[in-house]
């Protein structure tokens, strides 16, 4: 386990990037199309038609395919605990993705937040 | 729109999106254990451990679960706020090691118990944030 912890967190990291480009394309997607938050079951079933017409949003879905087959061969090598816990680092990406591909702002708190992960992470692959 | 008080029956969807999740990692890494061969090492090895994971009911349940997941989820979030939704369901970052604990019989140290309450808070800190965000662009 020990020689293979570097080879089970990049490919760990691989799917958090395949998760986090995913969520890129879904976002940008969203985004495209207007939407405004409503209850009304007719305007959310057109609003999902829109979406899943979208070439985009399969290229993100292609992504979470990828990601779904890296995340198995890592449960085969690694323990579920570590391996969910270490999965977490999707949130690093996903504020990484966030500040500088998407140029959301990231408050205090959310860096604080997007640290205490990291350390968590570095702590749970040490035992 | 939104109602940030949590009733009880928004709580009671919020823990069985939490069992739910936990549930989805079980069986995933249940179908993982089925192919006894599984030490992936090239694309070849990697293609044929696929092959049986993906033919595996463990797997096929726990796509299912994943639907069910995102129903569940779905409601939960035509409720109540994001920021108020993730802090509770993040309890399945302790079900998911208890899991592994009783039914997959892994063993779980003290330093990677305090890593997960460190993931945990980071990631409560993360979901309150959008609060935040969401009221100062008030």
């Amino acid at each position: 386990m020990k020689q293979g912890l570097l080879v089970v967190l990049s490919m760990i990291a691989l799917t958090s990037l395949c998760d986090t480009i995913n969520q890129l394309f879904l976002k940008s997607t969203i985004d495209s199309l207007n939407f405004t938050p409503s209850l009304n079951i007719i305007k959310i079933l057109k609003f999902i038609f829109q979406l899943i017409s979208k070439p985009r949003l399969w290229l993100g879905f292609s992504f979470s395919l990828i990601s779904l087959c890296v995340w198995l061969v890592v449960l085969s090598k690694a323990d579920l605990n570590f391996a969910f816990s270490a999965d977490s680092m999707h949130y690093i990406f996903i504020a990484l993705a966030s500040r500088f591909v998407l140029k959301e702002k990231m408050g205090t708190w959310r860096w604080l937040g997007t640290g205490l992960i990291v350390v968590g992470i570095v702590f749970v692959s040490l035992s | 729109m939104f109602k940030k008080k949590v009733t009880f029956k928004i709580l009671l969807l919020l823990i069985a999106s939490d069992i739910l999740e936990t549930t989805v990692h079980f069986l995933f890494k249940k179908s993982t254990l089925g192919s006894s061969q599984g030490q992936v090492t090239d694309l070849a090895t990697a293609t044929a451990f696929l092959k049986v994971v993906f033919s595996s009911p463990f797997l096929w349940t726990g796509l299912l679960t994943v639907a069910a997941v995102f129903i569940v989820w779905s409601m939960v979030l035509s409720k109540i706020d994001l920021s108020v939704a993730v802090p509770i369901a993040s309890f399945s970052y302790i079900l998911v090691p208890l899991v592994s604990i009783i039914f997959l019989h892994e063993q779980i140290t003290a330093l990677r118990w305090l890593g997960v309450f460190f993931v945990l808070a980071g990631v409560i800190l993360v979901s309150l944030s959008s609060k935040e965000r969401a009221e100062q662009a008030k």
